[in-house]
């Protein structure tokens, strides 16, 4: 099956927050009781009960008081996933057919390590320290519907489909390259901005964190190595020397 | 039957035994997340069971190290020229011609290894703790990061030194691992080996 | 809406003003981003406040609160001067060209008011507004539109008094974002360029809300922009089915479909017919308004049956009267409440305690009711009236029922939307508990009011007793059982009560078979042989070849011409008529102005689909009049609901005067209007306390101290508006108990410029206390760049903004503050008295 993605379009969003809400209905979530902090943003951050977040972003603008931004937060199901590279467990990430990054919470062993292998710092983890984020409606999609935020988005800012022809729609629309296009392998959750990442409160070049990378590169194999290099060394060393008999100790 | 020597004592021999049966609980359940070993779970039945081994062998691990302190640590801070000599000869180990300046209770490589496994152990045992618990902090993920480096580093060090160490502990040396088991080595073979520390105990 | 939400997409240019369509009105975004990113439509918002619209727009151009007849007669300025206005449609189809009694004098004369008002009543004799008629009785024309006394150039005179500097100086604009603007939205004016515009309750909840809107209008004739694809005047309706209910006699002055309520010196049917239908001596004038007659003749068919006969006038006399200029608006009747002229009240589906203006006036008032029946899914402010903050349980004699209702998806039924289509929609799950459809409570109501009418007589038991309600089978007792929604549905479509001929045709032609549906409401008749509940919904649920067919029910996906009109998609009223006054989308030849725009197109060589035989026709949507065009011997003009069939540049039948004319607020910060230093506030308004508006101490004049207003006043020296957010649901009686809405927006805020926070030494989620002469509410403080100070008249004014979502009965802990309408006056517009909630003054402090 091709891979499937979802485009979002801050330059389309109206930040209605339907999609916030649908997330949370289709996945049903608990909400929070939260208070005014000063922002429409609400809640703060992420948490187990929330997968998707429209963060707002106000940016200086020369013709305008303020430039108002929009825009969706949640797991960027990265082809060359951070959480999934650093998960010591077996099953509890995986890889859907449709290429989203779904979680097990049965086998999903509590250590948050993925929390910091994320580039993207979105998972959380629930009252039973079990991984929550996005997992792209796994259950929806398999089934050939759209995830629950592109289905109730008004304007089409958030739109799901083959990841391909979505990148060749998007080009249509003059937008040269999308966020996460390349990155980490080509990211699931691919971002049509007008202007730098960092304008929308993105970084410019997600990544891996470096030590996971050379962990994941160096250090792994060298367990191997180590291990079987040292019990070879003694076989040799056996071999070799034998043993230090008491009788030939001066 | 030969003068014996008490070499070892009870606590000590027990110590030593919690720490390295602690050890292998770590090291394979280590080898299980590090390569997704679902084999393993013939024997820990399932992952999360299997973490539960190793975040606890971990306590047990550190809190055995911790009582070797007061078992090793005076005697392999105590380095000097022998201790120089003894690394330029490699302890003997590759010429059966070699001979190596007399050693205490420890020798030189006993020592170093000691001064390892306490550093490496610790840095494993913290940064195992901090993944663990995470405590709350502004920039935890980055801690987790770095954490999770050390550990895996930590644990690269030890997978290759503590085999060595049984190896030169049991078939390098014959008559070594009785310590761990009685306590008490011949005072022939202690004079030979820890020539300084039979000269200090006034045999 | 004159046209419809889709149609959103095929404009040039769209001006939101007076709304907030990306909080209130999300779904219409879709339409306007599809017509910005397809198209490269130019969307233009103007609003106080920086809002999520308004993060969208090309162009943004902040406006003080309540200066939109300013800024909207600069644009009117702007555009004759520039002469960017639409000559060809201005002369043709709009009442530009005729001639007005040279008696008139506008506000640049008479220091701010027209010509024949009369202080004492605050009302105007109308007669210097009238045209002048010639020997035919049709009024006078010059085409070429230079006569001084014609209305093009009385609209010139008017707004030439409306320059950029005045503009500007009135409404806080900058200069530049007004002619960039104006440029804008003026570039509409060739025939193949169209621009619409979206307003809400930021145009209607002001003392001139309806000339806020006719400035419009005045801008939508000149620039051609009626009637075609893509342009018209569009209200945003504040509920999924606020069209609905408005088009079913929602409003205290009307009957279903738009025929005016009875008043008591329309002795009878025939006085009513008489002085009500406009008339006309213009063949050419369609005047579809006179058919007045056999709208209301075939409306008391419907509601009485067998019991309207001939001989008793169609039981006309059973119509309730209004008396001779009573008023039953909203602010009047809470008014008359809080004087204890009421002794009970059904609340249904509302929740006044919060959404009322002058809140805390309304929630006083409830306290001498007797009883109330608050008909809602959850208890509200207005329910539990009597627990509420200040209030003295043991004091409060009101009994309060509460009648649980079912959801919109607990029940089927039709919904009309803003677009004016009726669309059919089914029972989702049942109803929870006890909770009832609305219809099914009205059916007991009816049941057990008609049975003590007939048990006890009572003052006037006719119009009850003798009310049809054959909406289902009935009992034993002759209660209907169950109430069957589609019967409704069909009397409001309306029946052939008896073969109906169309007795024009030699020989009479029969239209309608006794005991069918009606296909129309071109075959109602005016002598009780039809009846029609609702003679604009005629058509929605008829008969096609004797197969009874729910026209709003329909689902099917084809267009035309890509305009979006999906005809055959559920069912439009008027007779599935997808853009009002269409015939004006075409030159008088019948051509299109803009051919890529093809609303309606004049066909003479189409051909008859029975008969194959030559039947010149129109193509595209249902055309409002199947006359040939207006050029054609037997053409007909475009405007087809007014009886000169012209658009109306000028209105003499506001009450405010023929044109609009900028008045301020009536708490408003300038000591004068910077127009007229006469008339500060509209001098039609209806004024609740005072006479005039009190700049210091304010004078008690027959208003009680709720009333009170300040303006220009120290003590309140910011304006104030107030507004929705997407994520609450009017007062929140729905959203506030659904923790995911709360989660997001859990409380009262107030939105407040950088500059003034930072002069009052408040911090961004601050806590604190909005306050004006009628109440005050705590609110978090959003400190934020969305709000900018304005400069108007030189001076420094400060606006902020909250919303009025909120209340004290939900969350139980009161977490969620009170109701912004704590603070808005009683006042209304001078044609409709909505109240003016969208412009008044405030102060704030830290609580």
């Amino acid at each position: 099956m091709s891979r499937k993605a979802l485009v979002i379009s801050p330059e389309l969003c109206i930040g209605c927050r339907g999609c916030q809400t649908a997330c949370k209905s289709w996945n049903q979530l608990s909400a929070a009781k939260t208070t005014n902090k000063g922002t429409v943003e609400n809640p703060p951050d992420l948490t187990p009960n929330l997968y998707n977040k429209i963060r707002y972003v106000e940016v200086p603008s020369e013709s305008n008081p303020v430039r108002w931004l929009f825009v969706s937060q949640r797991c960027m199901h990265c082809d060359d996933a951070g959480c999934m590279k650093i998960c010591p467990a077996p099953g509890a990430l995986f890889k859907t057919k449709e290429g989203a990054v779904g979680f097990d919470k049965e086998k999903c062993i509590g250590c948050k390590l993925c929390v910091a292998g994320c580039p993207f710092n979105i998972p959380r983890y629930d009252e039973k320290d079990k991984i929550t984020k996005c997992n792209l409606c796994s259950d929806r999609i398999a089934e050939g519907l759209e995830p629950a935020c592109a289905k109730t988005c008004p304007t089409g800012a958030i739109s799901y489909g083959d990841r391909n022809s979505l990148i060749g729609k998007a080009q249509g629309a003059g937008y040269q390259k999308l966020y996460g296009e390349a990155d980490l392998g080509g990211l699931g959750v691919l971002y049509a901005f007008k202007d730098a990442p960092k304008v929308y409160g993105m970084e410019e070049n997600p990544a891996i964190p470096e030590s996971v990378i050379f962990w994941h590169k160096v250090l792994k194999p060298l367990a191997y190595w180590g291990l079987g290099g040292a019990v070879v060394a003694s076989l040799v060393h056996y071999v070799a020397f034998g043993p230090k008999k008491d009788e030939e100790v001066k | 039957m030969a003068n014996m020597v008490k070499k070892a004592n009870a606590f000590e021999i027990l110590n030593h035994w919690v720490m390295a049966v602690s050890f292998i609980i770590l090291a394979a359940t280590g080898f299980g997340f590090l390569f997704h070993l679902e084999q393993l779970n013939s024997i820990f039945g399932n992952f999360n069971a299997m973490k539960l081994w190793h975040n606890w062998s971990g306590v047990v691990f550190a809190v055995s190290l911790f009582f070797t302190i007061f078992h090793y640590l005076p005697v392999s801070l105590s380095l000097g020229s022998d201790d120089i000599a003894w690394i330029s000869k490699a302890g003997g180990y590759f010429s059966k011609k070699a001979v190596v300046p007399p050693q205490d209770r420890l020798n030189t490589g006993q020592k170093l290894l000691y001064l390892i496994v306490l550093t490496v152990g610790t840095a494993i045992a913290v940064s195992g703790l901090i993944i663990w618990l995470r405590p709350a902090a502004a920039d935890i993920r980055k801690w987790v990061l770095l954490s999770h480096l050390v550990h895996n580093i930590g644990f690269v060090l030890m997978v290759t030194i503590i085999p060595l160490h049984i190896y030169l502990a049991t078939l390098a040396n014959p008559g070594t691992f009785r310590i761990m088991v009685y306590g008490t080595v011949p005072l022939e073979w202690a004079k030979k080996r820890h020539a300084k520390w039979v000269q200090k105990m006034g045999f | 809406m004159t046209n419809h939400w889709i149609d959103v997409k095929n404009a040039d240019v769209i001006l939101v003003m007076g709304a907030n369509p990306a909080e209130n009105h999300p779904i219409s975004m879709k339409w306007i981003m599809q017509a910005r990113e397809q198209r490269g439509a130019k969307l233009i918002v103007v609003d106080p406040r920086f809002t999520r619209t308004a993060s969208k727009a090309n162009i943004y151009a902040p406006m003080r609160s309540g200066a939109d007849i300013a800024f909207l007669g600069g644009m009117i300025n702007y555009i004759l001067k520039n002469r960017l206005y639409f000559r060809e449609y201005v002369a043709n189809y709009t009442n530009a060209a005729y001639l007005v009694n040279p008696d008139f004098k506008g506000p640049g004369q008479l220091d701010g008011i027209f010509s024949g008002y009369d202080e004492k009543t605050r009302k105007y004799d109308k007669k210097t507004w009238a045209f002048q008629l010639d020997e035919k009785g049709l009024p006078k024309k010059d085409m070429t539109l230079k006569d001084p006394n014609c209305v093009f150039q009385l609209l010139r005179k008017h707004y030439s008094r409306y320059t950029l500097d005045k503009v500007s100086a009135i409404t806080g604009t900058p200069k530049e974002k007004l002619v960039e603007v104006y440029k804008t939205y003026g570039s509409t004016g060739k025939p193949n360029r169209v621009g619409t515009e979206l307003y809400a309750m930021g145009w209607t909840q002001h003392t001139v809300g309806t000339q806020n809107i006719k400035a419009m209008t005045i801008i939508q004739l000149l620039l051609g922009n009626i009637g075609l694809a893509g342009g018209g005047i569009n209200a945003l309706r504040g509920e999924s089915n606020v069209q609905g209910s408005t088009d079913h006699a929602l409003l205290f002055h009307l009957l279903p479909g738009y025929l005016p309520a009875s008043k008591a010196s329309l002795v009878d049917l025939k006085t009513y017919i008489e002085k009500l239908t406009p008339k006309t001596k213009d063949p050419k004038s369609v005047n579809w308004w006179g058919n007045r007659g056999k709208y209301i003749t075939s409306y008391l068919k419907a509601i009485y049956g067998g019991n309207a006969t001939k001989d008793n006038d169609f039981g006309y006399a059973y119509l309730p009267k209004l008396n001779e200029g009573q008023n039953g608006s909203w602010l009047v009747l809470f008014d008359q409440m809080f004087k204890g002229k009421f002794e009970g009240f059904f609340a249904w589906g509302q929740n006044p305690a919060c959404s009322g203006a002058n809140a805390g006036k309304v929630r006083k008032a409830l306290t001498t009711l007797k009883w109330m029946v608050n008909v809602n899914l959850f208890d509200n402010e207005t329910g539990s009236f009597w627990k509420g903050p200040d209030m003295k349980p043991q004091e409060i004699q009101t009994e309060v029922f509460q009648l649980p209702c079912s959801s919109s998806v607990e029940k089927e039924g039709s919904l009309t939307n803003s677009g004016r289509l009726a669309q059919w929609r089914y029972k989702a799950v049942e109803p929870i508990g006890e909770a009832r459809p609305d219809s099914e409570i009205m059916n007991e109501l009816y049941f057990r009011v008609k049975k003590l009418y007939q048990k006890q007589g009572g003052k006037f038991p006719a119009p009850i007793i003798n009310l049809t309600w054959n909406y289902g089978e009935k009992g034993a007792d002759g209660k209907i059982k169950k109430l069957d929604i589609h019967r409704v549905a069909k009397e409001i479509n309306g029946y052939y009560l008896e073969d109906v001929f169309d007795k024009k045709a030699a020989p009479p032609k029969q239209i309608g078979k006794k005991g069918h549906l009606a296909t129309n409401f071109v075959t109602l008749q005016a002598d009780g042989t039809t009846s029609c509940g609702n003679w604009i919904y005629s058509g929605s649920y008829t008969e096609k070849e004797d197969k009874v067919i729910n026209m709003m029910a329909r689902r099917g996906k084809k267009d035309i011409g890509g305009l979006g009109m999906y005809p055959e998609w559920a069912w439009c009223w008027p007779v599935n008529r997808r853009i009002l006054y269409n015939r004006a989308s075409v030159n008088p030849d019948g051509k299109p102005w803009d051919p890529k725009r093809t609303v309606i197109k004049w066909n003479p060589n189409k051909l008859d689909p029975k008969t194959k035989k030559p039947a010149p026709g129109w193509d595209g949507d249902v055309p409002d009049g199947p006359a040939p065009p207006m050029a054609d011997e037997k053409g007909k003009y475009p405007f087809i609901m007014r009886a000169d069939g012209m658009g109306a540049i000028f209105g003499p039948g506001l009450a405010d005067g023929p044109f609009p004319e900028h008045y301020e607020p009536l708490e408003c910060p300038v000591q004068e209007n910077p127009l007229s230093k006469k008339h500060r506030i509209n001098p039609t308004v209806k004024l609740f306390y005072g006479t005039t508006g009190p700049h210091d101490e304010p004078k008690k004049e027959g208003g009680s101290a709720e009333d009170i207003f300040y303006s220009c006043d120290i003590r309140f020296p910011y304006v104030a508006t107030t507004y929705r957010v997407s994520e609450h649901w009017q007062t929140g009686v729905l959203t506030r108990h659904e923790p995911w809405q709360m989660e997001m927006m859990p409380q009262q805020f107030v939105e407040i410029g950088k500059e003034l926070a930072a002069e009052k030494g408040i911090k961004n989620g601050d806590k604190i206390t909005v306050s004006s002469g009628r109440g005050k509410v705590w609110a978090i403080a959003m400190v934020t760049d969305r709000f900018k100070p304005f400069k108007v008249m030189n001076a420094t004014v400060h606006q902020v903004g909250l919303p009025w979502c909120f209340g004290w009965q939900y969350p139980e802990n009161g977490s969620g503050g009170d109701s912004a309408n704590l603070l808005t006056p009683t006042i209304g517009d001078a044609n409709t008295l909505i109240p003016e909630t969208k412009a008044f003054m405030v102060n704030i402090e830290k609580a």
